[in-house]
């Protein structure tokens, strides 16, 4: 029996469905997801007024979340103060030969976005991973079902104490991350143009504007970051290699949000304070 | 699980003393690793079709992501810079101001960051489960050399990959800059491509960004399967290890960043 | 007693199919059969953790489907579980694994928890463990720790899924004396999950076996050792030659 090898009309068709179907698929996925995130969202915002949480739990993650990252965050502060101010330098003096306003405007900078964002990126990665290997183990070795059945949420248990620890931990990190960098682009831009820290601790440019857009987003980002890395962990699968996979979608994911995040609050800031 | 040797006149420095140790420990052994990479690639003693098989998965995991953290930040670097735009009316300055900071900082720095997320911890969680799971002891026991099989494949896979997508992220941060440009300041797109190659931005400035990228691919490449093949301790050292990846590889990120950023100029 | 009817459930092949199963009240039921029949699947069908594609979930009278999650909660409170890989919480101490039921399920007074935990590690000849990390028992220990568990609830329904898995024989046999005991003890119901068929046919009143997603035989212990069904003779008796 012969079978013709020449594409049929109707394969064609198949393959263009295939791909319509491939492409409605994603979307469904995607849409599914979007709705069980907001479902894991909204119960721990409900499991943080109504629920028994896990005090012990809220205190280690402060300590893990706040202190250990410390450490972390001071180097990348630093580094990122000295690079702005460094570039910053570089590219204002080819237009313009006047430095002055440097340190104000690299203040204004860091506090209507870049301590805020960078901190998020970078604990996306440490908090992120690190949430989600903890609750991913516990989902492969089954400790999330045996919690379940002894009628404790893993939402109110796990992700609860989390949320909030990190929501709490997350403006003082900023704060203080904001502090590194200030004073490490103050070095530079004393080192390499030679201006005054006098000049350069200037706060004439920062408004309330920028302040309201950089508190704004600490609160996101510290929102944003554990739930998202939580809900990666509660939906891992499959053994070791589940846990690494649910790692690595909490840092991706968590990293994916801060940026769009970063994008909405700034363009809604811009439109209202200009 | 480290071990309570705090002395009891200044815990405080023993602690860090041993972190320090700890972190000395972890660059000792990317050199090692790398020097084997290195002379496996010299000799061309790696398998080709693993390299092929890892590139091309790389990439199409990676594509989504840069697509939209570039787009993203094209964005943002416009709407940082419309205000100081407005303030001098350099509209037909946007161009650069924007495309400056992004070739040369920004669109490297985040591509890397995001495709350690993706790629690296994804790197090391395979080569983790590999580990805890035996699989490497049982390549050696096939006389089969892990390091040019598995490890040298993927670490230039991720080098590649990285080398790539900041190409391909350099350009559609632009493109979102454009058209942010467009949504926030009413700059036309045309306006804002003139303003990029009015010769105050250079190929160098594109090339600066590449360079970087290039380290940041070693940097990368050299953590995730350093963390992953001294995987220990089932699911949960899986877990730690893709933790530790992703931290060290931003923290070395940066560290060489700012290295860069003066070597290269 | 514990019925279901018609359940099914697919993931991307079919993983139960049309299972039909009545376990009679305080009866200890064996759930047999090859690697990847659907045992596990099965069990936490009846505790509410997995939901069936269709068919039908009643346990004392009660569907286990149509509750959400405040009558799941209180359903639980009547079942105690041991999961295959005993899942005890490795950030708390076995006294903590142990009492952690009792705290979350009935709110009991601190003294009297302490006590049931005590009571509950003799019974497991594990004296003394209260202050111990499961990082650093043994799995003959964990697997007791996980018994203890799953019974200091006293709950009318219990599950063990693969109780002995990994024990050396003379404490395989030793656990499951001890939950046959604890069956008759509680008056209980109780479904065992376990690959060690020689044990396990020993403590059991009634059999189950499942292949390939479908339940192919419910009887007594006898009936199972004397099946005519000759893959379930074959299973049961650990022949090498036969239809599987």
């Amino acid at each position: 029996m012969t079978v013709s090898t020449e594409p049929t009309v109707r394969d064609l068709q198949r393959s263009r469905s295939a791909l319509a179907g491939a492409l409605g698929r994603l979307f469904l996925d995607l849409l599914e997801t979007a709705r069980d995130l907001y479902r894991v969202f909204v119960l721990t915002l409900y499991y943080s007024v109504r629920g028994e949480g896990n005090r012990p739990a809220f205190f280690r993650q402060m300590y893990e979340i706040g202190n250990r990252s410390l450490g972390f965050l001071s180097i990348v502060m630093g580094f990122i103060g000295m690079i702005l101010v460094y570039q910053g330098g570089l590219q204002t003096q080819r237009v313009v030969p006047d430095l002055s306003l440097l340190g104000a405007t690299f203040l204004q900078l860091l506090v209507r976005d870049l301590a805020a964002s960078i901190c998020a990126l970078m604990l996306a990665t440490r908090v992120g991973a690190g949430i989600a290997a903890e609750i991913g183990s516990m989902v492969v070795t089954e400790q999330v079902d045996a919690l379940r059945m002894c009628a404790t949420d893993p939402i109110d248990y796990l992700i609860r104490p989390r949320f909030l620890a990190c929501l709490s931990m997350f403006a003082a990190l900023v704060v203080l991350a904001a502090g590194v960098a200030f004073l490490a682009g103050m070095w530079t831009a004393h080192a390499f143009f030679g201006i005054n820290p006098r000049t350069f601790a200037n706060v004439s440019m920062v408004s309330v504007g920028d302040l309201t857009i950089g508190l704004t987003k600490c609160v996101a980002y510290g929102a944003a970051i554990p739930v998202i890395s939580g809900y990666c962990g509660l939906t891992a699968f499959g053994g070791s290699e589940g846990v690494g996979a649910a790692t690595t979608r909490a840092v991706v994911n968590s990293s994916l949000a801060v940026i769009i995040l970063n994008f909405v609050i700034s363009g809604a800031g811009y439109l209202a304070f200009g | 699980m480290s071990a309570e040797t705090s002395s009891a006149s200044s815990p405080a420095f023993a602690g860090l003393a041993q972190r320090a140790n700890e972190w000395l420990g972890v660059v000792g052994g990317f050199g090692v690793l790398l020097v084997e990479i290195l002379r496996r690639t010299f000799r061309r003693d790696f398998d080709r079709s693993e390299f092929l098989r890892n590139l091309y998965r790389m990439g199409i995991k990676s594509m989504p992501i840069v697509t939209v953290t570039a787009l993203f930040t094209g964005g943002i670097m416009v709407i940082q810079a419309a205000p100081i735009v407005q303030r001098y009316g350099a509209y037909g300055l946007l161009g650069w101001g924007a495309g400056f900071g992004t070739l040369r900082e920004i669109a490297p720095l985040l591509t890397a960051l995001m495709i350690n997320g993706r790629v690296g911890a994804n790197n090391t969680a395979e080569l983790g489960t590999m580990a805890v799971t035996e699989q490497i002891d049982a390549l050696r026991a096939l006389a089969i050399d892990p390091i040019g099989f598995l490890v040298a494949p993927r670490f230039l896979a991720i080098v590649t990959t990285l080398f790539l997508s900041t190409i391909f992220s350099d350009a559609l941060a632009l493109v979102g800059a454009a058209y942010a440009g467009l949504g926030f300041l009413g700059v036309e797109p045309a306006v804002f491509y003139r303003g990029l190659t009015t010769g105050l931005l250079g190929f160098g400035d594109v090339a600066h960004g590449l360079e970087k990228s290039v380290v940041f691919g070693v940097v990368i490449g050299l953590s995730s399967c350093h963390f992953g093949l001294s995987t220990k301790g089932g699911a949960p050292g899986v877990g730690r290890s893709v933790n530790s990846t992703v931290v060290a590889s931003a923290a070395g990120i940066f560290v060489l960043d700012y290295l860069l950023s003066f070597a290269l100029s | 007693m514990i019925r279901l009817e018609g359940v099914c459930k697919t993931f991307d092949r079919p993983v139960l199919s049309d299972v039909d199963l009545v376990v009679p009240e305080s009866c200890l039921f064996g759930l047999i059969g090859p690697g990847a029949s659907g045992k596990s699947l099965l069990l936490r069908m009846i505790t509410g953790l997995m939901r069936p594609d269709s068919g039908k979930v009643t346990v004392a009278g009660n569907d286990v489907l149509a509750m959400g999650d405040m009558q799941l909660h209180e359903y639980r409170k009547g079942i105690g579980m041991l999961f295959q890989n005993n899942a005890l919480f490795d950030f708390m101490t076995v006294a903590e694994n142990i009492a952690f039921p009792l705290r979350r399920l009935f709110h009991l007074p601190e003294s009297e928890i302490a006590e049931r935990v005590a009571e509950r590690l003799s019974r497991v000849d594990l004296p003394g463990f209260e202050s111990r990390l499961p990082a650093g028992l043994s799995g003959g220990q964990k697997k007791r720790v996980g018994v203890a568990r799953a019974t200091v609830t006293r709950a009318p329904i219990v599950l063990y899924d693969e109780p002995a898995a990994g024990l050396d024989p003379v404490t395989s046999q030793k656990i499951f004396d001890l939950l046959r005991a604890e069956q008759r003890a509680a008056n209980a119901t109780v479904i065992m999950v376990s690959s060690d068929l020689d044990r396990l046919l020993t403590v059991t009143d009634r059999v189950g076996m499942m292949l390939d997603g479908r339940l192919i035989f419910v009887g007594t212990t006898d009936e199972a050792r004397n099946a005519a069904d000759p893959r379930v003779y074959q299973f049961v008796h650990g022949n090498v030659d036969g239809p599987l």
